[in-house]
Formats: C-alpha cells, structure tokens, sequence
C-alpha cells in the first residue's frame, strides 16, 4: 500500500527546491466523500495531499490548462510542472506528448500505481446507496467502508470499483519520473472490454433501443467534453463559436457559417455531437472514465470510447498512450489493415 | 388513395475527385443507365473524408451514404486512401455499434475508367437500402 | 386544510386525482428522476438529480414556426405549449422555493408567455426533510428550511406510516379534494408529532453559509479578489452546475431550419449555461468572461447579490446540488464563505 507521507515529502521537497513551479495532486474536498484537484505551489501545502478510492480525475487535463494559460499570455515555463498520475493519466500525458502538447521536459510525473484497486464508482455505490450520498470513502485493504448518514457502510472493493478499473490492463503509470507503489500490471480483475462485451451480446434492434434512450437523456452540459484532457481544441467543432469575424465579414457570412448541429439537446443533436466526440477520441481515449463519471445523467459514454479502444486494438495492433514516440491512430495505416468491408 | 408510394432512398456518395469523381462522369458519359438516387459531392480525396461528413448527411436525412475512392495503391496523394480505409472502418463500427443497419453506410473504390462499377455499386446500394426504409434514427426533425 | 392521510392510500388519491398527471422521482439509471407514474408514488428518494424547473421551463421550448410557402409572405404561426395538469410529487423545499424565484423573472418582471402557460398547469406536491437528503443541503443559510411550503401547493411530511398532508394554496386545496374520503382530521397527537418532526428538522445540522446576510455587500467589494482565481482554479467549464439549478434560467434563442427551401422551421429557446466559455463571447471575439474565475464570480454574485438587489431574496435555494454534482469540488459555500471572510 502506498504511504501517502512519501507522496507529500517528495511534492514538499520539489517544490523547496524550486525544481517544480507546481505539484497538480488531489486533496479532500470540502463537499463530502471526493477528492478534488489540489494545485501546490508552496512547500507547506504538500501535506493537503491525499491519496484514496476517491481521486478519480484525470489531472493531465490541468497539464492542458496550464498550457493553455501560457500560451494566452505569450510566456514559456521556467520550470516544469509536476502531476500525480495513475495508470490510466500517466497514458493520457504520453498521448498530449505524442500530440506536441507540450515537451517531456515540462511536465513531472510523479506515478501512482493502483496496485490491488482502483477509484469508487458512484454510480455503483449509489444503487447500495439507494441514491443517498456517502461523506467519507477509504479502502483498509480489502473492503472500502463508506461513512453515510445511516451509518457506515462496508462494501468489498470488488462490488463498487468502477468498470474501468476492473477492466484495466495498466495500473501502474510507466511512463513517470518517479512512482509510489507496486507494479500490478496483468491483475485483470475482470476480462478487458467485459462491459463492452456484455453490451455487444445484444442485437441491432436492442443496441438501438439502449442508444437512443440514453441519446434522449443527454442534456448537452458538455461535461464530457470539458472534463477530457483530449478535448483540448479552442473551438469544437460542434460549437462553431469563434467563427473569425474582421470588418470586412458580412453579416450574410456570418448567418451563414457552419452549424454542424443545433443547440436544442433533441435525439439527433446529441447522437451527432457524441458520435463526433468519440470518433475525435479514437486511438486518444486511455480510458480514464472521466467522461462517463461527470456526466449528470449517466450516459454510458465510456462504452463507446471502448468500442474505438476495442477496434483500435484488435484490428490495428494500436494501443493508445503506449509509447511517446508513437503514431496516432488515424493518421498512420498498416498494408495489413482490413479492408474486406470496401466493395 | 395509393398503396403505398414506392419509396426512393435518398444517397449521399462523397466521391473523391481524381478516381470515383471521374467514374460517375465516364458512367454519363458512356449513357450507363442506373439510378439517379445518389447526390454526388466531390472531395480531394477520401482520406479529407471526416466522419462528420457522414454524421451530418445521416443528421440531415440520407438514408444511405457512400464514400468511394481511388483503389489502394492509385491514390493521387499516395496515402490518402490508406488512411481513409482505417477512419471509415471505425466509422462504419461505431455506427453499427449504436445500432444504424450497416448497410446504410457504403465504401467502394472504383477508377476513373470504372464507370461500369460506379453504375454497379450505386445500383446494389440502392437495392439494398430499399427493404430498409427512410432512415430515422439519425435524422433531425424540428417539430412541434 | 390539513389532513393526515395513511401511507397505504396514496394510490388511491392517485387515482382519484384523473384531471391530473401524476409525475414522481423514479430510480432509473442509476439516478432519481421526475417520470410520469401510474398506480403509485414511492417518496423514499433523497432529491433528484435534475431540479422540477424543467415543468415551467423545459431546455427547448418552441417559440414560432416559420413557413414559406411559394408566391405568399413567410408564414409564422406561434406555438403555445399546451400541456397537460401536471401533479409533481415529492418537491423538496428547496425546490419548491425555487419556484417563486422563477416566477419573479418569466411572470412577475415579464409576462413570458411561453412560461405561464406551462406554470399555470403545474401543481407542486411537496415533501418536507425530515433529515437532509443530501450531505451538502444549506437551505437554512438562504432563508429557507426543510419545512418550508412556499411556491409549493400541498406539503406532506413523512411521519412513519402516514403523512401530515397541508394544503398551501386553492390548487391543493382542490386536489385533496379529488379523494377527500381517504384523508382523515388530524388529532392532537398528530399534530404535536409534526410539530416536533419540523422542530428536529430545522434543528439537524446543515452546511452552513456564514454570513447570508452580509454576502450581497461583501460580494460587491470583492469583485477584483484574487481569491476567485484560486477558486476557479480547478473549474473545467462543464456546466453541470447551472443546468441543475433550480433556479438559474439563462437561455439561448436560434432558429431551427428543417428545410432551406422552401424554408421550414422554427424558432427555438434552448437553456444556456453562463459556464460555456462562448457564454459571453461577442462576434468580434472579445469574451468580457474570458476565464474560468470569471464566470464563477459571476455565478455566485448573481446567486447572492444581483439577484438580492433586483429582488430582496437570494437566488439560491440551498439545494445542494451544484455542490455534490460538481466533478472537480467547487463548493458554492466555500466559495461564498471565503470570499465573506476576506472582502476588505
């Protein structure tokens, strides 16, 4: 089990040194159970670091940010950056670094291996939760006990770990500059893919009934979309928004631009707009589940981000965030790739 | 009163300039006789084809759409078509993933001296889409 | 009128109530949802994800169409919603206040057409807390409680095997009405046990906003902290918070096109979310809310300030839910605590 103290000492001691402008980690939130983003800046603060079941997010987004923030004021870091990171994140920062997001140099990861475990999915927890919320969530080894207003509840890790982390192939973040914990990789808690698969056992018929109930729930907030440090574009494509206007653009052209989809969250919209984001994603997603997570009215959205992983995998050989110096998924071919469904 | 009116679906055929483009004119040209269901619009090349493209004419109601290209090997930009056999191939997953019938989308490479496939090619397609009905599941209705 | 009305005849004050359609909080998907229900009505949920806004101001609502029809002027034909009595149960209180909060902006400041005739057919049957659903519940802070009737039309408060049933206004009156035989008076035993349910209610500790009253003014000093940066820090833009509340009401207005020629469609309002970053932005392409610190302040200060000065009540509610859905911890009353503690 990882000693969270390690974690504190070695983020307390970067940052005294000034070998880090900032150490990106998770800390208790003050809304109940979850963790919540902690941005450290001064050595002091390394001790509001926390690790537990409940530091679900994909800190490589603020890597994405912070980027962003430079770029918006036209400067260059002076000094690295440093980000906890699981698995399932350390791999989402090798895809920015195949993308150029940013270079190796600026970015510290300080790994985390999930070793036995993984984060709590709310969702799971909810349905022994009868919808009510818990405020506290820690794992003794074996159980994670949760703290509610009826009393504590102890589940076995197994029942209310998310799907994703059942299914990861990866818990522990190769790509890293230093790394608590031990390396598990192969633990397989369930088949890879198993949800995609359970979901796949069903014909077209039922496939499309489950799609457009869920197509009809989305309420267009975007969560997915924000909270993924893939979607990083200025301008989505489904948003058509910073349409560049000068004095000399007519108010014809400005009618007239490019609309993919209308703002109205009805079935079509949706289908377009999450159909856009996941073929965007394919060969990008490393499955961190965020999307799924944020998402307010439980879309399964991972399911499709799997379904372009599951392809990508086993009819191109590509696994995305492998290696640094590796090609992106739809920007390179093989001779081999199929091609039987072209007449 | 009519029975029931003979539906036509409706095809949008992203054709790329150089190969598939050429074909449909040498088709016209060479007087071959074959539906007049698919609306044709010219791209560079199939590897430009993003899946937008076919999410917006399935959005926009097509009930079939076709991307045909150059033949692996003859593509005018080399590579272009390498790539789209990859994109299109998660494409046409993904839709059939949600549950769209697979055979409303279409990818065939015919040349520029293939009028007689490209004459083929729609002909099956519209064939096959008939039995399927006017496709409503990805299209946008603004209604009351 | 207050009744007490045994659990095991709510079924058949549902079906006594046929002018109306019933819509109660289902499970399903993993969250508590308004549905329409049939046969029964299961109030066992803590709130539901999505607040009862949506009754009165669905996220799209049909303006006009507009029709051009060939050799005539384009015809627009404005489409009033007409829906049916809608009965919602279950309302928490803090919901049941965000009503009246909505009514001051789409009824009492403008008559919006659109929203009244959908408002005038929904009846609100509230459920009072006994307890707080929800770990992140502050309705006390914002003048409200978990007792409190307004905005709603009938109060039930759970107490065991029966409900203590208050009609607040000529609506419920009428709806208790419908089945008048399954209701029976109160004794004086009921009554002291809903006192004391209410009284333990108020009592059971909340979150807490520290100083409510002074917020509008301490909120007006603190436009230029820094402290909103810190706090926005980790903010990703999604949204989720405004599209939950129950009373924020921001919209978008665009037309549909079915068909360019001839030209076909409608005019449509769609929510809009003052999180998006496009929120603001101006077809010149300056955006005044260009950060995420920014677009927090303004949502806060619109929840506890603008709104206060237009209205003389806070716009929120105390529900809770921007803070337990918010994916990255923002907390409304850490945001407003701090900043009260810190304006100059």
């Amino acid at each position: 089990m990882i000693n969270i103290q390690d974690i504190r000492d070695t983020a307390r001691d970067m940052l005294a040194k000034g070998e880090v402008r900032a150490v990106i980690g998770y800390r208790r939130g003050t809304r109940g159970m979850l963790a919540e983003p902690a941005f450290i800046t001064s050595p002091e603060q390394a001790d509001d670091l926390v690790w537990d079941p409940t530091c679900f997010h994909n800190l490589s987004l603020y890597l994405v940010e912070d980027r962003k923030f430079l770029a918006h004021l036209n400067k260059s870091s002076d000094a690295p950056i440093a980000v906890i990171a699981k698995g399932c994140d350390a791999r989402s920062i090798v895809v920015l670094l195949q993308e150029h997001y940013f270079k190796r140099e600026d970015v510290y990861i300080i790994g985390v291996s999930c070793e036995g475990t993984g984060v709590v999915d709310e969702r799971k927890l909810a349905s022994h939760l009868n919808g009510f919320q818990a405020s506290n969530a820690v794992f003794d080894g074996d159980d994670f006990v949760f703290t509610t207003a009826q009393g504590e509840k102890r589940l076995p890790a197994r029942e209310v770990m998310a799907d994703r982390c059942l299914e990861c192939r990866n818990p522990f973040p190769k790509e890293n500059n230093v790394v608590f914990g031990e390396d598990k990789t192969g633990r397989e808690l369930e088949a890879p893919f198993a949800a995609l698969a359970r979901f796949e056992a069903q014909g077209t018929g039922e496939r499309w009934d489950f799609w457009s109930h869920h197509f009809d729930r989305c309420i267009r907030c975007f969560a997915c979309r924000s909270v993924c440090p893939m979607c990083y574009c200025d301008e989505c494509v489904v948003d058509s928004i910073t349409f560049p206007v000068t004095p000399a653009t007519t108010a014809e052209e400005k009618a007239n631009r490019i609309r993919w989809i209308d703002r109205s969250a009805t079935r079509s919209e949706n289908i377009t707009y999450l159909m856009t984001r996941a073929m965007h994603l394919a060969g990008r997603c490393t499955d961190c589940g965020e999307c799924e997570r944020a998402c307010p009215v439980n879309v399964p959205i991972r399911l499709l981000n799997n379904k372009m992983e599951r392809e990508a995998r086993e009819k191109f050989g590509f696994e995305p965030g492998a290696s640094i110096g590796g090609p992106s998924l739809v920007a390179s071919f093989l001779d081999s790739d199929p091609g039987d469904f072209i007449r | 009163m009519s029975e029931q009116q003979a539906y036509e679906p409706k095809v949008v055929a992203f054709l790329c300039k150089w190969c598939s483009s050429a074909g449909s004119d040498l088709a016209g040209v060479s007087r071959i006789q074959y539906p007049a269901n698919a609306t044709p619009i010219t791209i560079p090349c199939t590897g430009a084809m993003s899946p937008m493209y076919i999410l917006s004419a399935f959005n926009k109601g097509a009930d079939g759409v076709l991307v045909s290209g150059c033949h692996i090997g003859d593509c005018h930009y080399i590579e272009g078509n390498y790539l789209a056999r990859r994109k299109m191939h998660l494409t046409m997953e993904l839709l059939k993933f949600i549950g769209v019938e697979p055979d409303r989308f279409r990818m065939s490479w015919v040349s520029a001296a293939e009028g007689a496939k490209f004459a083929q090619v729609v002909t099956d397609f519209i064939n096959d889409l008939e039995p399927l009905g006017p496709q409503d599941k990805l299209k946008k209705v603004v209604s009351s | 009128m207050e009744k007490i009305l045994d659990k095991k005849q709510i079924d058949g004050w549902i079906a006594a109530l046929t002018d109306w359609e019933i819509h109660a909080p289902v499970l399903e998907d993993g969250i508590w949802a308004y549905q329409p229900v049939s046969g029964t009505v299961r109030l066992d949920h803590p709130n539901t994800k999505q607040s009862p806004k949506e009754f009165a101001f669905p996220q799209r609502e049909i303006f006009f169409s507009f029709e051009q029809i060939k050799g005539e002027a384009p015809r627009l034909t404005q489409v009033l919603p007409k829906t049916p009595h809608y009965a919602v149960f279950g309302v928490r209180p803090c919901d049941g206040r965000g009503v009246p909060r909505m009514d001051k902006v789409f009824t009492d400041h403008v008559e919006d057409p659109y929203y009244n005739a959908r408002r005038k057919n929904v009846a609100y049957v509230g459920l009072a807390c006994n307890k707080p659903p929800s770990p992140n519940c502050f309705c006390l802070s914002v003048g409200g409680s978990p007792v409190s009737t307004d905005g709603l039309d009938v109060q039930l408060t759970d107490m065991g095997d029966r409900y203590f049933v208050k009609a607040v206004t000529e609506t419920g009156k009428t709806m208790m009405a419908a089945a008048s035989s399954l209701f029976a008076e109160p004794s004086a035993a009921d009554k002291k046990q809903l006192k004391q349910i209410h009284a333990d209610a108020v009592a059971y500790p909340q979150r807490k906003i520290n100083d409510p009253d002074g917020a509008p003014a301490k909120l007006e000093a603190s436009f230029d902290s820094p402290l909103w940066e810190e706090m926005a820090r980790a903010c990703i833009g999604c949204g989720i918070c405004t599209f939950l509340c129950p009373t924020c009401h921001c919209f978008d207005i665009n037309d549909e096109v079915q068909n360019k020629a001839p030209l076909k469609g409608q005019r449509v309002r769609t929510w809009d979310n003052c999180q998006f970053p496009d929120f603001t932005m101006h077809s010149s392409g300056h955006n005044p809310r260009e950060n995420t610190a920014a677009r927090l302040r303004q949502r806060v200060n619109h929840k506890f300030q603008y709104f206060h000065k237009n209205f003389g009540m806070h716009q929120c509610t105390g529900c809770g839910r921007c803070v337990s859905e918010c994916p990255v911890g923002i907390d409304i009353v850490t945001v407003v605590n701090k900043v009260t503690e810190n304006a100059g």
